[in-house]
């Protein structure tokens, strides 16, 4: 594990994509093209967001780089490797909007789970669940099950269990888009303080645009029929603090969002179908 | 496990309730017979047909034949625990056949695609038509000095029925994870049979249970009713055979062998309803169980 951090940090990319495409229902009347020629760097550290109107392709990205669907052209690398090896050699964690806890574990053993399947010895992983729920302060709810815990802790436990085996890069699927508006905020300055203290890398797909700024060092805007990148939005909003979400400044950004989104609806669809998705 | 004590003791509840049932039952009974003495009914209600509830009763002690030793009681027990331990052992194959089933035909499509049919045809058979072909079959097998005997055969029927509605519900339960769950374990790179271990056969639990409950009580109606196609002795098949045709001069001794066969199904039950709550303990309660 460290020796694959080192290649990372060597190479300062964790992510390098490069002319992808994806197309579903290849050669069929359905026939999709969910990617069409995608290209995104993203360095050690940074924090992005792919943000999008439904069907634009974002969630398929974040699961070409997950190497849970495949691609039909184009080149990935997950800190230097093809998405498969990635996935193998365990390079990435990943949370998506449902907690996915599995009920007949405990909290514990639901974060244990990634380290069991790599093979960590019992003292390891009960010592690293224990530092885990302390991270995401929920010590107290180690032997709990996950059926009596809310939906954010829940998805504290999730971010818990995507971080178990330490690995470089972090993939997040919407986790926060089925919990309310404040639990929400909650959430998100919750994951930054993770983010600072792990210094993770994170791809982070999302339908909501204040999230987006409010996370990300970058906002990648992606557009529909076909799939692809239409725009990047960097976030130069320093440390993030109890007024920023007040500030001229993400008012800014969030409008040069929006601005991006609209700007690159050629189905002109998109406003009116997205509007009570945000 | 204060979780575990609150099944127990609503398990005590709907214990109470099925007693009230059976005190309501015999009631009734009785009530009939009653109504029979003053006016005409559609059937038989005499002493004959419908012996009171307290003949029954008596008929436990009475000797099992005219000057033997054992009690009839003593008889239908006897006959009771043997089917148990047939039913037993088809409920162990069948399940064990079932379950293997179920999870070949979920990890290979495809199999899922061609074996589903024979599975639900294999039900189709009548059981009647069935029981002298294994009969049949099964006498001339041997594996070196191990020979076939009739026991195996009902064994078998039993373990015909009670497979087939835990392949389904094991089929169904080890297809319950959701999409989620699957990628998680894909993004960990778990094995196939890890997945099966950790993930679908856990999440299987609550489709499990009740298939388990139906392939039981398949188990041991299936014994049975081999027991009587066959012709083995000693279950409480024969008992029941044997003693219908005393029913002309005690009436009474068939229930008692009904009974038998009614403690027997309980205790099967009851067995299932442990294992129930062993197995549900860590879910929510509101499983589909």
């Amino acid at each position: 594990m460290t020796t694959a951090a080192e290649t990372v940090n060597n190479a300062g990319s964790a992510l390098a994509i490069s002319k992808v495409s994806k197309v579903f229902n290849k050669g069929n009347e359905n026939e999709v093209t969910a990617l069409s020629d995608v290209n995104l760097d993203v360095h050690t550290g940074e924090f992005i967001s792919l943000i999008g109107p439904s069907g634009c392709g974002k969630s398929t990205l974040l699961r070409v780089i997950g190497d849970l669907t495949g691609f039909d052209s184009g080149s990935v690398l997950v800190s230097g490797r093809s998405p498969e090896d990635a996935r193998k050699e365990r390079l990435y964690g990943i949370a998506f909007q449902q907690a996915a806890l599995f009920d007949w574990r405990t909290v514990s053993k639901n974060i244990e789970l990634p380290l069991e399947l790599a093979g960590w010895d019992k003292a390891r992983r009960e010592a690293r669940s224990a530092e885990l729920l302390d991270m995401v302060q929920l010590s107290e709810f180690g032997n709990h099950r996950p059926w009596e815990l809310s939906g954010g802790m829940q998805q504290r436990v999730a971010i818990a269990r995507s971080l178990a085996v330490d690995p470089p890069l972090l993939l997040m699927d919407e986790p926060f888009g089925a919990l309310d508006e404040m639990t929400r905020e909650r959430m998100q300055n919750e994951l930054l303080r993770i983010r600072v203290d792990t210094g993770k890398t994170i791809v982070f797909v999302t339908h909501s645009i204040p999230e987006a700024v409010y996370l990300s060092d970058r906002v990648v805007v992606m557009s529909p029929r076909p799939g692809r990148i239409t725009a990047e939005i960097n976030v130069d909003l320093g440390a993030r603090s109890e007024t920023t979400r007040e500030s001229d400044q993400f008012f800014h950004c969030v409008t040069a969002v929006r601005e991006a989104l609209r700007t690159h609806d050629t189905s002109g669809s998109f406003t009116s179908s997205h509007r009570g998705e945000v | 496990m204060s979780a575990t004590r609150d099944r127990i003791s609503r398990g005590s509840v709907s214990f109470l309730w099925v007693l009230a049932g059976i005190v309501l039952i015999a009631i009734m009974w009785e009530l009939t017979k009653l109504l029979g003495t003053v006016i005409d009914l559609p059937f038989n209600s005499t002493d004959q047909a419908m012996p009171h509830i307290w003949t029954m009763f008596s008929a436990f002690s009475m000797p099992e034949v005219r000057g033997s030793e054992t009690t009839v009681f003593q008889a239908v027990l006897s006959a009771a625990t043997y089917s148990l331990l047939l039913a037993l052992g088809g409920f162990v194959v069948g399940v064990s056949v079932g379950l293997l089933l179920a999870i070949i035909m979920q990890r290979f499509l495809f199999l899922e695609r061609g074996l589903l049919p024979f599975v639900i045809a294999s039900q189709t058979v009548p059981l009647i038509a069935l029981a002298p072909l294994i009969v049949g079959i099964g006498n001339q097998i041997s594996f070196g000095p191990i020979q076939w005997s009739t026991t195996y055969s009902v064994m078998f029927i039993a373990a015909y029925l009670a497979f087939f509605p835990l392949s389904i519900g094991a089929l169904r339960g080890l297809q319950a994870p959701s999409a989620t769950s699957l990628e998680l374990m894909r993004s960990y790179a778990a094995s196939n049979n890890k997945i099966l271990w950790k993930l679908r056969f856990p999440a299987s639990i609550p489709y499990l249970v009740p298939a388990l409950k139906v392939s039981a009580a398949a188990a041991v109606v299936g014994t049975v009713v081999a027991e009587i196609s066959t012709g083995v002795r000693g279950g409480i098949g024969r008992l029941m055979v044997e003693y219908a045709r005393e029913a002309s001069s005690q009436p009474a001794k068939v229930y008692v062998a009904v009974f038998g066969a009614i403690v027997l199904g309980l205790v099967v039950t009851a067995a299932i309803t442990a294992v129930d709550v062993l197995l549900t303990r860590n879910l929510p309660k509101k499983g589909l169980a």
